[in-house]
């Protein structure tokens, strides 16, 4: 049968039907993979291509990395410090129209400056916030969609896992790519804000007034971010002067959280047990979609079906930025339909050589990848941050969840066009890195 | 018989996510104390090996434990829209699948870790004998695989539908 039938039949038909069949997407990848490979070459080399490719992905040095600042994400969620965030964005900007979600907003971009999952971030700035604006009767339109799309930042803020995924699969530099997140992460964070503005313009019952503080309040709850801002500051900074690599950075990053929680006395045995296990569940589940994304790139390239899609696309008489944008529109479209994290490990290893091959930027390209993968996580019905909102605040019904994030969604693809027409938003921090 | 290999198949997964755990936290310490030391003395020797080696053993112990918690995320928009019964078929079929490809690669990274076993081969900077490791994700395998027997026989034995 023709290779490129054969990966046709393996993408379409195994793979769908596995993940219909409700078969974690990772195992799915993998079984796919393996069976290919075993139509394409030989079951002995597929038997062999499995067990090298799950030893050495497991193995692999770059990806620890992962655990570390899963787990830094975690003892932050435990530790108080977004509490401390969002007390001192609430004494700034809390007496404006709408000013507890732009609040939220400010502490989501600093503690997702520290945390890199969107959904941990969602959940902590929720379990923050929500009262809080449920207590100054906000619009659950306004406060569940700010919360849901609020975690978002956390995974284009560096450190972001996702981030460390596409640096890992694309082979691309994660210090590199971290740093190109940073202007894109206060771009997005500007456009909610504004976003916020609007809504509460047009309709000012949205988000009403908060009580004003005085300056001297103002400047006493300052000391409130510094220690979040330190974490990030020696993580990154860190990083961007080469003294630590990436994994050297998640430990150091891991110990300083750790000791902030401890001398906040928030620590308790419990969440510090707890962190470890969410760590443990999260990275393993992280491990598997490589590794499965891996295996199945393997029988994809036996197939020579990302190869031939690039050439193919390069060949059509349209700009770079036509296939750009259709591709843009997959994943917006895999994003609603299965998880964000999954459908990009699936597909990057067909959508990023078609990026490289139209010229673009490959970190460039790894951030516009990253934020669009992140709409994933708040368009319904699987988007992961509306459930988390849901969870915590189980009187808004869903479908008031699904509406509130439309406006942020808006703000979102927005931020996307920018950066597609100002690369330099991505590459100027980069750029500064030899 | 099902409920004894599902208490066995509990107490090896939480034996063995413990074990992730206290190999997480070293990862942490081994890391910082290297900086430490880079920076005061001189570097440890062979971290890069170790930690890749302890990151393996961090995932393959913590498999069966997040599965068994559906802690991998999947698709379950079509399958929830069944009945009971065909979700149970459907499950069915998965977890039979998973439990196959678990076990042939479980089977061949064994075999591979026998043949580094045999040959002698050591890691490049620390020259030590890194098979056992190998045998450790061979075992995650094979652990991930009892999780899915267990959920397989629920479905056909007790005609349960695991909790998802």
């Amino acid at each position: 049968m023709n290779p490129v039938l054969v990966g046709v039949i393996g993408i379409l038909i195994l793979l769908l039907i596995l993940f219909f069949l409700g078969m974690p997407v990772g195992f799915a990848m993998a079984v796919v993979g393996f069976c290919g490979f075993c139509y394409m070459v030989s079951f002995k080399a597929a038997l062999n291509m499995v067990a090298t490719d799950v030893w050495t992905t497991f193995s692999q040095f770059g990806l620890t990395v992962i655990p570390l600042f899963v787990l830094m994400g975690y003892l932050a969620f435990n530790s108080g410090i977004a509490e401390r965030l969002y007390n001192t964005a609430y004494k700034w900007v809390g007496h404006w129209p709408g000013g507890l979600a732009i609040a939220t907003i400010g502490a989501d971009e600093l503690f997702a400056a520290i945390c890199g999952s969107n959904t941990a971030t969602a959940a902590t700035m929720g379990a923050v916030a929500l009262p809080q604006m449920e207590k100054y009767h906000y619009d659950p339109r306004l406060s569940s969609g700010t919360v849901a799309t609020g975690g978002t930042l956390g995974t284009v803020m560096p450190p972001s896992v996702v981030i460390i995924v596409i640096g890992l699969q694309t082979e691309q530099s994660i210090v590199k790519l971290f740093l190109g997140g940073i202007l894109p992460a206060i771009l997005m964070g500007i456009l909610f804000v504004l976003t916020i503005l609007v809504l509460c313009r047009l309709r000012p019952d949205f988000g009403p007034v908060g009580p004003r503080t005085s300056f001297k309040e103002k400047i006493g709850s300052l000391p409130g971010v510094m220690e979040a801002i330190a974490i990030f500051v020696l993580v990154i900074g860190g990083l961007f002067f080469g003294l630590f690599t990436p994994t050297e950075a998640g430990a150091v990053g891991v110990f300083c959280t750790f000791i902030v929680s401890l001398a906040s006395r928030r620590l308790t045995w419990k969440a510090f047990t707890n962190s470890i296990v969410e760590t443990l569940k999260i990275s393993c589940m992280v491990f598997v979609l490589v590794t499965g994304a891996i295996i199945f790139g393997r029988f994809l390239a036996v197939t020579r079906i990302p190869f031939l899609v690039a050439d193919f696309a390069t060949s059509l008489p349209v700009p770079p930025f036509v296939i750009l944008a259709f591709v843009l529109l997959i994943y917006l479209i895999g994003g609603c339909v299965m998880d964000a994290l999954g459908f990009l490990v699936l597909t990057i290893p067909i959508f990023f050589p078609l990026g490289i091959a139209f010229g673009f930027d490959p970190i460039w390209y790894g951030i516009i990848l990253t934020m669009v993968t992140t709409l994933g996580a708040i368009t319904p019905p699987v988007g992961i941050n509306l459930y988390v909102v849901k969870a915590l605040a189980p009187k808004v019904d869903i479908g008031t969840i699904f509406k509130s994030v439309s406006f942020f969604v808006v703000a979102s693809i927005i931020s996307i066009i920018i950066l597609i027409i100002f690369p330099q938003i991505v590459l100027v921090i980069p750029g500064m890195v030899r | 018989m099902v409920s004894y290999l599902e208490k066995m198949s509990i107490f090896l997964n939480k034996l063995l996510f413990g074990f992730a755990g206290i190999t997480l936290i070293g990862m942490v310490l081994l890391t910082c104390t290297n900086i430490f030391l880079r920076c005061v003395w001189l570097p440890i020797k062979g971290v890069y090996e170790f930690m890749g080696f302890f990151g393996a053993m961090v995932t393959a112990f913590a498999l069966g434990y997040t599965q068994m918690k559906r802690g991998h995320v999947g698709i379950d928009i079509v399958v929830n829209q069944f009945s009971a019964r065909t979700q149970g078929i459907l499950n069915g079929i998965n977890y039979f699948i998973c439990m196959v490809f678990f076990a042939l690669a479980g089977y061949q990274i064994a075999v591979w870790g026998t043949t580094i076993w045999r040959t002698g081969e050591v890691t490049e900077t620390l020259r030590i004998i890194f098979y056992p490791f190998i045998y450790g994700v061979a075992l995650g395998c094979f652990i991930l695989c009892m999780v899915f027997l267990v959920d397989l026989l629920k479905v056909l034995v007790e005609k349960k539908v695991p909790d998802r």
